[in-house]
């Protein structure tokens, strides 16, 4: 079996004695997607802030690279660091530049000169602009290139903001609730356009909505938190029939929680 | 620390272009010649000379407030600080025609001193002088930027430090023993490059380099807003942490952008030092900065014109108010910068564009009637 | 105790009365004395006795109005006139040696006075000077030993040594020995200065120093190895004294600078951590708290007379006197708290309201105002500072082991810690303090909870307001009062809260005495910071040279130490958490 691209290796983080994340293990391999799930709290923000070098844990190793030899530990790394390996990230609420057009927030996230210098000296050239236009119609957004990205809906947002990670030509794609805000139809699209990523890149999508998540995780594995730890992990199905995530999620058990 | 405000969005380059062609003709040309025919007075012309000083100060303020989101209450610190650098000149070029006839600076000979500190040695040369201009304050903005911004101190925090930093600064002026004229600071200059500072022509020839400078510092702006690097400044302003996530290095450019502020600052200083003719450590105090701020406030923050007609409608109601209500200066200021912050975020030069819905409401009317 | 010494006392005079004629009819015997070494003879029989009548006749004949009646033939009384003059210019002639009138009635003019000169001025002074250890004050009694001390004049000896065994007093005890070693210093005999060196040593006198550094340049004492010894070690014993007192001394002061920090941040911090606004009118509410100190004194003496703006106001004072004057101060805590709180109100509701989440505007517009409150500060009260007197029982020292601690310093430090424990109660054990917390923690969901966060923030900038006008009543007790008061202090608090950490209790009070102690320290001991850095490239000499100026050294370096301290801890010392993107 490869060596996976992301290994997190019994990683826990808490805060103020709160264990957001306990004992974690993950692997994402090359190309996987990747859904995970679970109820509020679970700490799916906090494990992807612990990929991104937002935050570090406790203890614990998180490795990024597919060569043993050559991996990179993203303990030791800061947000700009990781970003520049090829870790992108979508956030949970988009965060898109307000004041900047839609266009230029593309020319922002699109991959290249990111020193102070070579931004002064910067000249978008023809290829970048391709890529830009392309990325534009990919993200149904060619007609409001020139638009302030705040004038944009909720959902358009989202996709402007899946734009800008595509952009980046990440290895890695963290993508926390793509759905959220959106209509059905705009839901399902975006589920395909994940989809069509997979293979290409490797995604990690954190999701709430099951229909969503059931799109979307059709060849792949998905992976329950629960209170910082790994509840299961597997194809949709079983997971879907797991006892325990029923618990988690309906709260029938016999303890009655909520 | 989401900036909810929004900001105006800057005229089309046209126009602009043509304004600053306007306003370099206007200062460059006009008003002096203006001066030398004798139409306006040599005082006005040096009064606005120092306005234009004030405008360098205002934008540099407004590079990184409107421009980055960085409120920096110091800038005056970085004014002063050229201003010195440049006074110091001024003060060799006194040589022994000071009031004890000594060949070292009055406040050196009080103090009891026969010969000339070490440090002053090197400034009896122009060019070493407009070094230190440009190399002491740019020296202090590299390093406390550098340690404010690595350490991601920013928002509120960053500006009680930099509120701090030029507290600091003006404490050690305003000692006898920095050796830089006490409270008094320096005063009494004579020459200037070998020309006489009180000659009108003098006057006018450095109220020219100021309005050049100006005019220089506004296209290198405009020219750095339109680079990438514009774009990310923008961003930072808008959402840091973002600008992080996308492979930025923001506390490089954040640096950058402050420096560059401290030097936009320093010149205005350096040029303000001789048109005065005076500096002193009350430059350095936290109000002269907020003062600046309140210019670029009143002008309209984000913008290039802005801080410009902030800084000489300020200081201009400023001239008058002093003159005519001594004692209310002070409140007229406190109570204009309330009234622009509350009600007219967006400064003087969003007014148009506040008043253009009133104006075609009024203008139906009036074309009915007529 | 107190009855016993009186007994003494009393038992005491009698008996001297007894065996001596009294003061003054031993002035007057000198008065008439033949010659000038005879008087002074007489004059030094009255070393160290106490008697009223000794000033003031010592003060009659220095000024020459102790007047010679010299009736014919017979020997010349020393007379003093007084009561009102007559036509003729004459008054009541009163006899020295009785103090009761001769019955005769005199012109001053045509009298010759005593004559005194400098020699017999010299001994008059040591007389009062001695006078004065018998004094029923205190005070007076030290400070009059401290002078005979640095006097060193042998002739006082009998008289200190007369008192020695009288005194119980153990400050006064202390001082007396320090005296009596500090006049016997200068004995010709070794065997008496190495008693009293050694007497130094073990009183670890602070005022020998210099005394014991003049001996040792004699050369008399050089030749004697056993005072040069004795010398040495009484000097490392009093310096080692001196290094513990000046530590005693800096740690007091840094305490007291702390404490204050502490308040005057306590309030920043609270609506810091409230609402994100840094209130840079906090000053000025601190200027409010100290002027309101200073109209509640007038009220309570004889009122004030302002004229803000052209208008002219007056407050009628109640004219109290004695001890209900003093208790003034005790008013002024809660009404100073109450006129800032107010204030606080009205700037929360007039401005800071439209600039939530706005922090950098709300932090501008709370500038504007504290030059408006400035302004009118200066236009009511005067440009210059006002005067508030301290009442008795703040006024004064304290001293702990030649420590002097201010009692209205220490009092400061006291009720600093009842402020800590007061807001601590209020924010943890009340339901505002509960409101105050939630809306905290999370202000929208407290506003979907049904709090009512309009009156949260209001109640809160009350209580930071209020906590600043309290500062302001302390400050007035310790420095002047003038418009820009709290300028002094507010950069200082911002500092607190960066350090300390937002809207954190704890933070604020660890930092505001590690920020008080930290610049305390690096001034007393400027030179040895700086002596540190000495070697350092560039920053070594201007170190040094800003050494010369410690109050500046001080703030300067903790201005660089917090710098220092955030590369460590940005976001303070008890940084809340938050999960979200900005």
């Amino acid at each position: 079996m490869a060596h996976p691209l992301l290994t997190v290796e019994d990683v826990t983080k808490t805060y103020d004695g709160f264990k957001a994340i306990s004992n974690l293990n993950f692997y994402l391999f090359e190309g996987e997607l990747r859904t995970v799930i679970g109820p509020n709290g679970a700490g799916k923000s906090t494990f992807f802030d612990l990929l991104t070098g937002r935050t570090q844990p406790d203890k614990g190793k998180i490795e990024f690279g597919t060569d043993p030899a050559d991996s990179h530990d993203l303990t030791k790394l800061d947000e700009v660091s990781i970003n520049r390996l090829g870790i992108g990230r979508k956030f949970q609420t988009p965060s898109v530049y307000a004041e900047h057009t839609v266009r230029e927030n593309l020319i922002l996230s699109i991959r290249g000169a990111r020193g102070v210098f070579a931004s002064l000296f910067h000249k978008l050239g023809s290829t970048e602009n391709d890529r830009i236009d392309e990325l534009l119609k990919l993200i149904r957004l060619e007609a409001k290139g020139e638009w302030k990205a705040g004038l944009l809906a909720h959902g358009e947002k989202q996709w402007l903001e899946i734009g800008m990670l595509l952009a980046q030509e990440p290895r890695v794609l963290l993508v926390d609730e793509p759905a959220a805000g959106m209509t059905d139809e705009e839901t399902r699209r975006t589920g395909e356009l994940l989809l069509s990523l997979a293979g290409k890149h490797s995604l990690v999508v954190v999701e709430h909505d099951m229909t969503f998540v059931k799109q979307i995780a059709v060849n792949g594995r998905v992976t329950v938190l629960h209170q910082g730890a790994l509840l299961c992990e597997g194809k949709f199905d079983d997971v879907q029939a797991d006892a325990r995530v029923r618990e988690v999620y309906l709260g029938r058990g016999k303890h009655g929680t909520r | 620390m989401a900036t909810s405000e929004k900001l105006e969005p800057p005229a089309p380059p046209s126009d602009a272009t043509a304004a600053i062609l306007v306003f370099a003709a206007v200062t460059m040309l006009v008003l002096p010649t203006l001066d030398a025919f004798g139409v306006i007075d040599h005082f006005t012309l040096n009064l606005w000379g120092k306005y234009l000083c004030y405008a360098l100060l205002a934008l540099s303020v407004d590079v990184l407030w409107g421009g980055t989101g960085l409120l920096s209450l110091g800038q005056g610190l970085f004014f002063a600080l050229g201003g010195y650098m440049h006074g110091m000149y001024l003060m060799r070029m006194i040589g022994d025609q000071g009031q004890y006839h000594k060949p070292i600076p009055d406040f050196l000979v009080f103090l009891g001193w026969t010969e000339l500190p070490a440090f002053w040695k090197p400034f009896e040369h122009f060019s070493f002088a407009m070094l230190m201009v440009f190399l002491l304050p740019g020296l202090i903005a590299g390093i406390f930027g550098w340690l404010a911004f690595r350490s991601r101190i920013k928002g509120v925090y960053f500006s009680i430090l930099t509120q701090a930093l030029t507290y600091a600064g003006a404490l050690i002026f305003f000692r006898n023993n920095t050796l830089m004229g006490g409270n008094n600071g320096f005063t009494d200059f004579k020459l200037e490059l070998g020309f006489a500072l009180r000659e009108p022509l003098t006057q006018r020839g450095l109220f020219i380099v100021t309005a050049a400078v100006l005019v220089g510092t506004i296209l290198l702006l405009r020219w750095l807003q339109g680079t990438k690097f514009g774009l990310v400044q923008r961003a930072i302003r808008d959402g840091e942490n973002r600008t992080l996530f996308s492979g930025y290095a923001t506390p490089a450019f954040k640096l950058f952008i402050f420096v560059v502020a401290a030097l936009i600052a320093a010149i205005g200083g350096a040029l303000y030092v001789p048109q005065v003719g005076i500096i002193n450590p009350s430059d350095m105090q936290t109000d002269k900065s907020l003062e600046a701020i309140v210019w670029v406030a009143v002008g309209g923050r984000g913008t290039i014109a802005g801080p410009i007609l902030g800084a000489i409608s300020v200081n201009l109601l400023k001239s008058y108010a002093t003159r005519a209500m001594p004692d209310m200066w002070l409140i007229l200021l406190g109570g204009l910068f309330l009234l622009v912050v509350l009600f007219l975020p967006g400064g003087l030069v969003s007014l148009p564009a506040r008043l253009a819905p009133l104006w075609r409401k009024f203008r139906p009317t009036t074309s009915a009637t007529v | 105790m107190r009855k016993k010494l009186f007994i003494i006392t009393a038992f005491l005079s009698l008996f001297s009365s007894l065996i001596a004629e009294e003061a003054r009819e031993c002035i007057a015997r000198a008065a008439i004395a033949k010659s000038e070494k005879n008087q002074g003879e007489i004059l030094n029989e009255l070393m160290g006795r106490a008697d009223d009548s000794i000033l003031p006749l010592f003060d009659a004949w220095r000024k020459d109005r102790l007047y010679l009646h010299e009736p014919a033939g017979a020997a010349a009384i020393p007379v003093l006139l007084e009561g009102p003059k007559d036509a003729k210019g004459a008054q009541e002639a009163i006899s020295v040696a009785t103090g009761k009138s001769i019955g005769l009635r005199l012109v001053g003019d045509n009298l010759n006075a005593a004559g005194h000169s400098a020699n017999l001025r010299r001994v008059m002074k040591a007389v009062l000077d001695l006078t004065a250890l018998s004094s029923p004050d205190r005070a007076k009694k030290l400070s009059a030993l401290a002078a005979i001390g640095q006097g060193q004049q042998a002739e006082k000896l009998p008289a200190l040594e007369r008192r020695l065994p009288l005194e119980t007093d153990p400050a006064v005890v202390k001082a007396l020995r320090e005296a009596l070693a500090l006049v016997r210093l200068k004995s010709p005999d070794a065997e008496v200065k190495l008693a009293a060196l050694r007497e130094l040593e073990s009183l670890q006198s602070l005022a020998s120093t210099d005394f014991i550094k003049t001996m040792q340049k004699d050369p008399a004492v050089l030749k004697d190895p056993r005072l040069v010894d004795a010398a040495r070690t009484a000097l490392l014993a009093v310096e080692r004294h001196r290094v513990a007192v000046d530590f005693g001394g800096t740690l007091f002061r840094s305490l007291s600078l702390g404490s204050i920090l502490v308040i005057v941040a306590l309030g920043l911090a609270i609506t810091f951590g409230l609402m994100g606004v840094i209130n840079m009118a906090h000053g000025e509410m601190i200027a409010i708290g100290a002027y309101t100190t200073y109209v509640v004194q007038n009220v309570f003496a004889n009122g004030l007379a302002l004229s803000p703006f052209g208008f002219s106001l007056n407050i009628p004072g109640m004219h109290t006197t004695g001890w209900w004057r003093e208790s003034y101060f005790l008013f002024a805590l809660p009404l100073s708290f109450l006129a800032a709180a107010a204030a606080g109100v009205l700037l929360e509701r007039g401005v800071i309201r439209f600039l939530y989440r706005r922090p950098l505007e709300s932090l501008l517009a709370t500038w504007g105002v504290s030059l408006l409150l400035q302004q009118i500060l200066k236009l009511t009260f005067g440009a210059n500072n006002v005067q508030v007197g301290s009442p008795a029982y703040l006024s004064g020292n304290w001293i702990v082991g030649d420590v002097l601690l201010g009692w209205n310093r220490v009092f400061v430090i006291g009720f600093a810690t009842l402020i800590v424990i007061g807001v601590w109660l209020v924010l943890s054990r009340t339901s505002v303090g509960l409101l105050i917390r939630s809306v905290t923690q999370n202000r929208s969901m407290a506003a979907c909870m049904g709090v009512r966060t309009e009156r949260v923030n209001m109640l809160t900038f009350a209580l930071g307001s209020g906590l600043a006008g309290l500062a302001g009543a302390f400050l007035s007790q310790i420095g002047n009062v003038g418009p820009a008061l709290g300028q002094s202090y507010v950069v200082d608090s911002f500092m607190v809260v960066v350090v300390g950490g937002v809207g954190d209790l704890v933070g604020t009070v660890i930092s505001g005495l590690g920020i008080g102690t930290f610049d305390q320290f690096t001034q007393q001991y400027s030179p040895t910071v700086a002596g540190i850095f000495a070697n350092v490239p560039f920053i070594g000499g201007g170190l040094q040279n800003l050494a010369q100026d410690s109050a500046v050294f001080g703030k300067i370096l903790v201005l660089c130490a917090i710098i220092l301290f955030l590369q460590w801890r940005p976001s303070g010392l008890f940084a809340a958490r938050s999960r979200s993107l900005d």
